[in-house]
């Protein structure tokens, strides 16, 4: 699945001085960004975090090129997002999945939604059903490949999103707040979906609310009026509780357990996100006998 | 959180069914056998995967819908079945705010869509300003601030919230809300969490919260009602609904984090109790674990 | 008590799955036979060619293995306005113009009253040809579907592309818009019980009960348009992130070929058209 592209030395996405700008209403122009500068690697699993209005869904359209900067530059393969001719090589190695799947899907049958992005490439006919059909096997969807989408499930419908960006064999993935019309199971079931795109070598960029769908991210960026305010592995950057508060931004359950736990007295391991981690660390603790 | 069980029920639905377009090629089901009871100054959670038919269940509950069958329903002593019920007056006592606020707008300024209900309700003028300034407050909307705006010219999280105002200056005796929280960031699902205990503890409003967040549930509601694929598969207050991990999977729910994590220690041999719903409650039984 | 259901009741546009020769018919094929019938439709005035299409079109649908009652209900949102013309038609048409007043009775005069058998004729007539329109297009819809749609009016309309038509993104504009249909129903319910939850004018019947529901029907309109509208923007952005760039360059996944069934049945609509247009253009009623 992963493309044979271009292999530009460096990183994948390259943000220098990202400013974005828009007018409102008569009055002064909004800035959704300030200056913003990120260097995304190839494979790795960034997490954006921030409130409603820090500029996170900004961000990620200035990643492809949906949006021009108004200050700055953003460089995908070594290709200024400004420049028309960059348009189609850059939207097709960034792909992007939106919130609402029902708002993305042009046809009524699940494999010509799926084959929609590398017709519009041109991709050789022949090739094209193969591309189809390996997205569909990678998402699961493969037994739904005639039906209508709108018959799907909110979770269906999320992974053929996906499914659908992935046909076009992109070198990273962006989704920003997918999960936010899911409920729990299907938004855990994406998760793991998400793991094993990582795990195959896509760069994964995900937005979102759920502190506790950034655990498992190399990287996690707390966004705030536009500036990146924290920068970090989810470790560094859920053990800089006070910060986050005042981004008005909470941490995930088994990070919150072990800060209270700490506050008691109790020393567990550094930097605990993930609720495995925890089990581990409080299991181990307790096989040395009591508390510290 | 209060939880009286002897206090009046004032929705009682039992074996509720409903079809939508029947008689045609698209036929569906919503409901097969679904039961939902919420008591007088309690907070009620009705949680179900996506399609299980809550939004459907709940239309019932303000007679959006009515009963193919008599004694199915009975909203605040009246059974929604008969012909005779005041539909008109049931909805000012019922208040139901909607998943998408801008379906809600009735006016062109704030200040005017949240006095419609009010305003049709005859109440004189100097009362229906008293309403929308309490409702703005409630809601933490600045009165001199919002009034003459476009309601459509808002931001999501400011329309999710002149909805709710819209609703709550009619001072409804049950206030129900299709997944108020869909969407918001940690610190809007704070504030409308703080909103809701206020309404219910001040005033005395008992409140239905629609909603997939199973955090938001434990945390907030007296009692649970689940719903799978149209049917009410458990009921109960919180604690005993929401801590059975193994049943809550078998109907494609997962329960609160905490409770996951306390659970996965237990597994794990260490002596914690079950059932947390909070991480601060996973945190206490964490610890009183490790205090033996 | 208002049934909300009526809005859902959207049978155009819909695809509804059966096995039929219709439904195997070339997306190509089922566009030109809704063309011609269009054009048979708009050319009848008299009785005995709207007979003989009313009963092809018939028999079609039975062929098709659908439901002519579902795709009748689609009307009955209509049904009011359909009403109120037919009436004032029937009671002001007077004897017409042309080849319409020959032969033509006064049955009934009476003020500016006039009823003339030229009248009743048009009212019957009207009725007819509505009927016919939306069984061709349920028809055309509800066998085929959107994506076959697209393909099948983009194939006919690709040769037009070489002077400069955009036609695949007309085609897909079309497809876009029949696939949002069902949605924008569903939507426009939604929204209309949203705002009854707030205490919009509950039905009370009697007199006021027409204004009622106008007022009804126009609360609804900036909602939905405005829904309408972000869902635009969401496709359109959604679109440019999977590189659209109308049919440049573009491959396709599905391909369709003529069969003999195709041939068969446009024989078939051309053989009916010229008996549509013999009866028309006959002294028959």
């Amino acid at each position: 699945m992963i493309p044979s592209d271009i292999h530009v030395d460096g990183p994948l996405i390259c943000v220098e001085g990202l400013s974005y700008a828009y007018d409102a209403d008569g009055e002064a122009p909004i800035e959704a960004l300030r200056g913003i500068d990120l260097a995304i690697q190839r494979g790795e699993y960034l997490a954006i975090v921030g409130q409603n209005g820090s500029g996170k869904s900004t961000l990620a359209r200035c990643l492809n090129g949906l949006l021009h900067p108004t200050g700055g530059d953003v460089w995908v393969n070594g290709l200024n997002t400004r420049q028309p001719e960059n348009r189609y090589p850059i939207r097709a190695a960034v792909g992007m999945v939106f919130q609402n799947p029902d708002n993305q899907f042009v046809s009524t049958v699940v494999e010509e939604e799926v084959a929609f992005g590398p017709e519009n490439l041109g991709v050789p006919e022949d090739e094209l059903r193969d591309r189809v059909h390996a997205a569909l096997e990678r998402t699961g969807l493969q037994a739904l490949h005639d039906r209508n989408p709108r018959l799907l499930s909110a979770g269906q419908k999320t992974r053929l999103a996906i499914a659908s960006v992935l046909a076009m064999r992109p070198a990273c993935l962006v989704l920003d707040e997918s999960t936010a019309m899911l409920d729990p199971a299907s938004r855990l079931d994406l998760l793991s979906l998400l793991r094993e795109l990582h795990h195959d070598g896509l760069t994964l960029v995900t937005i979102t609310h759920y502190m506790d769908e950034t655990v498992d991210a190399d990287r996690v960026l707390a966004l705030c009026g536009g500036h990146i305010a924290l920068d970090g592995t989810p470790s560094q950057v859920y053990a800089r509780v006070n910060e986050l508060a005042s981004l008005g931004l909470s941490l995930p359950a088994a990070a919150a357990i072990a800060r209270g736990l700490a506050y008691r007295g109790v020393d567990l391991d550094e930097g605990i996100v993930s609720t495995e981690h925890l089990v581990s660390a409080v299991v181990s603790r307790m096989s040395q006998g009591g508390t510290a | 959180m209060t939880a009286s069980t002897d206090a009046p029920a004032i929705v009682e639905i039992s074996a509720l069914a409903h079809t939508y377009l029947m008689g045609t090629p698209m036929e569906t089901v919503a409901l097969r056998d679904a039961h939902l009871t919420v008591r007088r100054g309690e907070m009620a959670a009705l949680i179900g995967p996506s399609g299980s038919g809550k939004s459907t269940l709940v239309q019932f509950v303000n007679g959006l819908l009515r009963p193919a069958t008599p004694d199915c329903v009975r909203i605040l002593g009246q059974d929604t079945h008969s012909s005779t019920v005041d539909f008109g007056s049931l909805r000012r006592r019922v208040g139901l705010v909607f998943q998408s606020p801008a379906q809600q707008m009735l006016e062109r300024y704030v200040g005017d869509d949240i006095a419609y209900g009010p305003r049709q309700m005859g109440l004189e003028r100097v009362i229906v300003r008293e309403r929308v300034e309490w409702a703005m407050d409630a809601v933490g909307l600045s009165f001199d601030a919002f009034v003459d705006r476009h309601t459509f010219s808002l931001s999501g999280g400011e329309m999710r919230r002149v909805a709710l105002a819209g609703v709550l200056a009619m001072r409804p005796e049950l206030l129900v809300l299709d997944e108020a929280t869909t969407g918001l960031d940690p610190h809007g699902r704070e504030s409308v969490h703080d909103l809701l205990t206020t309404l219910r503890d001040k005033e005395g409003m008992t409140v239905l919260l629609v909603t997939n967040d199973m955090d938001e549930a434990a945390a907030l509601a007296d009692s649970v009602t689940v719903l799978d694929q149209g049917r009410t598969v458990l009921a109960g207050p919180t604690r005993s609904v929401l801590a059975d991990d193994s049943v809550l999977s078998e109907h494609g729910l997962v329960c609160p984090a905490a409770t996951r994590i306390v659970g996965a220690l237990a597994d794990a041999g260490v002596p914690v109790a079950r059932g947390a719903l909070t991480p601060l409650e996973a945190e206490e039984a964490i610890w009183q674990a490790m205090m033996r | 008590m208002a049934s909300y259901d009526a809005l859902r009741h959207v049978s155009i546009g819909q695809y509804i799955p059966a096995d039929s020769a219709v439904h195997r018919l070339d997306p190509r094929t089922k566009l030109a036979i809704a063309g011609l019938g269009l054009v048979a439709v708009v050319v009848t005035t008299t009785y005995v060619p709207n007979m003989v299409l009313l009963v092809a079109i018939l028999a079609a649908v039975r062929v098709s293995r659908l439901s002519a009652r579902y795709m009748l209900a689609g009307i009955v949102p209509a049904l009011p306005v359909i009403a109120l013309l037919a009436l004032m038609q029937l009671l002001f048409y007077g004897n017409g113009q042309g080849t319409a007043a020959l032969g033509s009775r006064v049955l009934l005069s009476w003020g500016a009253i006039r009823i003339s058998t030229a009248g009743v004729r048009l009212v019957i007539v009207s009725l007819m040809r509505f009927v016919d329109l939306l069984f061709l297009t349920s028809l055309l819809t509800n066998t085929t579907t959107s994506s076959a749609l697209t393909h099948g009016m983009e194939s006919l309309l690709r040769p037009l592309s070489a002077i400069g038509l955009p036609s695949h993104e007309l085609a897909l504009v079309c497809a876009i818009a029949l696939r949002f249909l069902p949605i924008l129903g569903e939507e426009a319910e939604t929204i209309a019980k949203a705002q009854a939850s707030r205490g919009l004018d509950e039905p009370r019947g009697g007199r006021l009960a027409f204004v009622q529901y106008a007022r009804r029907l126009a609360a609804l309109i900036v909602p939905l348009f405005v829904d309408a509208y972000r869902r635009a923007e969401e496709m359109t952005m959604a679109m440019q992130a999977r590189c659209y760039r109308g049919g440049r360059g573009r491959t396709y996944y599905t391909r369709y070929a003529l069969g003999r069934t195709d041939w068969i049945a446009l024989g078939l609509t051309v053989g009916l058209l010229i008996v549509v247009a013999l009866a028309q253009y006959s002294p028959l009623p």
